[in-house]
């Protein structure tokens, strides 16, 4: 008894040991619904296993989303209460060690009524996964997976440091369903821990999910309404079993430029998007004109190349970034500019400030700190230039027209 | 003087060039597949014996390739190296002859295009890696399979690829467990190692790979060049596509590989077979 007291004890201080050096603990319960509650397009309910950060309530699709800082240390504890099958957390692309990657029989799983941490750091900002690596093909299919946001540490409207800034940013998570893999024979399943292998059906979607959302859903959930000027940065994953090719309208000139938490070496402009399953891109919107009008996404058959779904995403491109926004921006002019250029900032963002002109091929022709001197832009010869003025951890980009 | 100025910028890769023999012999057999059965199949082997993993060739750059195609089988059929030969008949009995120089780092997928995808789809496919390192380097020809679709093939019947629904998965003939067994698939090294894994894809499904631990570099890729440079940790394998990635591990450890696509890590509907790996990194 005293052996146990110790024991107890000393566990309890390890954990308060732990938790003393990190950033951020959070908990998941991975559990699964009793009743269907998760209401498709069509009116049909179906049953989930899932996480969740509460013990009561039905479970959402996606599973919550989690938000750590940069370089943060992190404990996440999972308590299972699936009444059956042991679980996992697998974070996708967060290369994290091999005792804490979720995978069963490589790290460690948690049994029904068990609890267990993953301990990590989040080295990179971008947009990640997390999902069950148990019975992988049966419990992510089952619900089992949500988004994982890293912010850079300076600020949350920023790419990374020294990325690209942003006003807003939109979350859209592709899945499927097949609701015959949701039957309370599949969701409910009794654990057999000598059973080496599992027997699942065949793979026949009906629902195509953005957010677990689709057709009729997705108004409301799923839309972009941004402003004239605005930059939207989107986070697009995918964790279904299908490949997403998400097209967008010009006028948002998207432009991609990270993917998987990495930054891409070029960017790629592109209305066109096409993330396979386990992927993330990084999406920079830059709306430059009045819309109104969809962009679509479509699922294709990995096997085929065939397109068998699309799901529509309303885009409103209206009013004007805000003015009190508007008048903390900087200034610059005369644009077009033959040999000067004048870059006026507000008071709040003067200190510190630079500027960098790049040509269009990205290659950086100019760089200086910002003050009240004309910029002398007499030996770049004539053409377009992309101009980002920084301060303070945020970044403006200016289209230059030099003649 | 243009022809000088080629020849000088070639020479460094010219100096440690050599004439490489190689032969394929096109043979039939079968491989067993995952649920124990026997699947009919055909590869390109480096002897007139046949193995279920087709023959590799690799290079250097510069290198000439003098190549003998033998086709053992009693059915023709062509070959093809994708982008860079063209596409020549090989009848029952008969061999075609190929020269040619491999001056560039990358990977060259090689298959039949006869009927396309439909032989190719009887196992006909293959890699040709020209590197110019010693590096430990590691190789995936990936594939699917779609049980009885082989038979239909063979026999001169009709396939409907619009619906082509594959239930076996490969990498180098192999499923998991048995990936991991041969020594050219299965990734091993120590904390900061320059690792090489030379990927191709042989099949006609798309197949997104998740690295679990790492991400990997993509040095090449014969679908996206522009693509180069790119750190992914789930990478898309296109069909009749070749894909070099560079691993430099941080850490100790045993990671898994597999397809995102979670169907694959199956076999006739049983899992975990098909398309899982790992990779195994000491201190």
């Amino acid at each position: 008894m005293m052996r146990q007291l110790y024991l107890a004890l000393v566990s309890f201080a390890a954990v308060l040991g732990a938790n003393a050096q990190m950033d951020s603990v959070l908990t998941l319960i991975s559990k699964i619904d009793f009743q269907p509650s998760h209401e498709l397009h069509d009116g049909n309910q179906i049953l989930l296993m899932g996480y969740s950060s509460t013990i009561g309530g039905s479970l959402n699709l996606p599973s919550p989303t989690l938000e750590f800082k940069e370089n943060d240390s992190i404990q996440l504890d999972m308590w299972n209460l699936s009444q059956g099958p042991p679980h996992t957390i697998h974070l996708h692309g967060l290369d994290v060690d091999q005792e804490n990657d979720g995978v069963p029989a490589l790290s460690f799983s948690v049994a029904h009524d068990d609890t267990g941490s993953y301990m990590f750091k989040a080295p990179h900002p971008g947009t990640y996964l997390y999902h069950c690596h148990e019975t992988s093909v049966l419990h992510v299919q089952a619900g089992m997976y949500g988004v994982i946001i890293v912010r850079p540490n300076s600020t949350d409207t920023m790419t990374w440091d020294n990325g690209y800034s942003f006003h807003s940013e939109r979350t859209w998570l592709m899945s499927e369903i097949d609701t015959n893999w949701h039957h309370d024979t599949i969701i409910n399943h009794t654990y057999d821990s000598t059973a080496m292998t599992h027997l699942v059906l065949d793979y026949r979607l009906q629902h195509f999910l953005i957010n677990g959302k689709s057709e009729h859903q997705l108004v409301g959930n799923v839309e972009l309404f941004a402003s004239l000027g605005e930059q939207v940065y989107l986070r697009l994953a995918n964790i279904g079993n299908y490949g997403n090719r998400m097209i967008l309208p010009s006028v948002l000139n998207a432009q991609q430029v990270s993917s998987d938490g990495r930054p891409l070496p070029n960017t790629v402009l592109s209305d066109t998007i096409e993330i396979l399953p386990g992927e993330r891109y990084g999406v920079l919107l830059d709306c430059d004109a009045h819309f109104q009008g969809t962009g679509v996404v479509e699922y294709f058959n990995l096997n085929t190349g065939q397109v068998e779904n699309t799901q529509n995403i309303a885009v409103t491109v209206d009013g004007y970034v805000g003015i009190s926004e508007y008048l903390e921006e900087p200034k610059m002019f005369p644009n077009p500019a033959t040999n000067q250029l004048m870059i006026a900032l507000p008071e709040s963002i003067q200190e510190m400030a630079s500027v960098t002109i790049e040509n269009m091929l990205g290659r950086r022709v100019l760089e200086q700190k910002i003050s009240d001197k004309p910029i002398i832009i007499a030996p770049l010869v004539s053409g377009n230039y992309i101009v980002r003025i920084r301060s303070k951890g945020r970044e403006w980009n200016r289209k230059l027209i030099i003649q | 003087m243009k022809a000088l100025l080629i020849f000088v910028l070639l020479c460094p890769a010219i100096v440690n060039a050599a004439i490489v023999n190689e032969s394929l012999y096109i043979l039939k057999d079968s491989i067993v597949v995952s649920s124990g059965e026997k699947l009919p199949y055909l590869t390109y082997n480096a002897s007139t014996s046949f193995t279920g993993t087709n023959a590799r060739i690799v290079l250097s750059p510069g290198d000439v390739l003098d190549l003998w195609v033998h086709n053992m089988d009693a059915s023709e059929h062509h070959f093809e190296i994708r982008g860079t030969t063209p596409s020549e008949s090989i009848l029952s009995g008969d061999s075609i002859h190929i020269i040619h120089t491999f001056l560039e780092n990358g990977i060259h997928v090689f298959h039949d295009p006869l009927n396309y995808p439909n032989q190719a789809s009887l196992g006909l496919g293959g890699m040709i890696v020209v590197r110019d390192h010693s590096y430990p380097s590691f190789y995936w020809n990936i594939k699917e399979h779609k049980r009885g679709q082989n038979d239909t093939v063979l026999l001169g019947g009709a396939v409907d690829w619009a619906h082509y629904s594959p239930d076996f998965f490969t990498i180098n003939g192999k499923s998991n467990p048995y990936i991991n067994q041969d020594s050219n698939a299965r990734v091993t090294g120590i904390v900061g190692d320059e690792i090489y894994i030379y990927v191709t894809n042989t099949g006609q499904s798309i197949h997104p790979l998740h690295f679990h631990g790492y991400h990997v570099e993509v040095r090449a890729s014969t679908r996206n060049p522009n693509h180069v440079g790119r750190m992914k940790d789930s990478q898309g394998i296109y069909p009749a596509e070749g894909v070099v990635l560079r691993l430099i591990p941080d850490k100790e450890g045993e990671y898994p590989v597999h397809d995102h696509n979670l169907v694959t890590t199956t076999g006739a509907n049983v899992y975990p077979l098909g398309l899982f790996t790992t990779i195994l990194i000491a201190p």
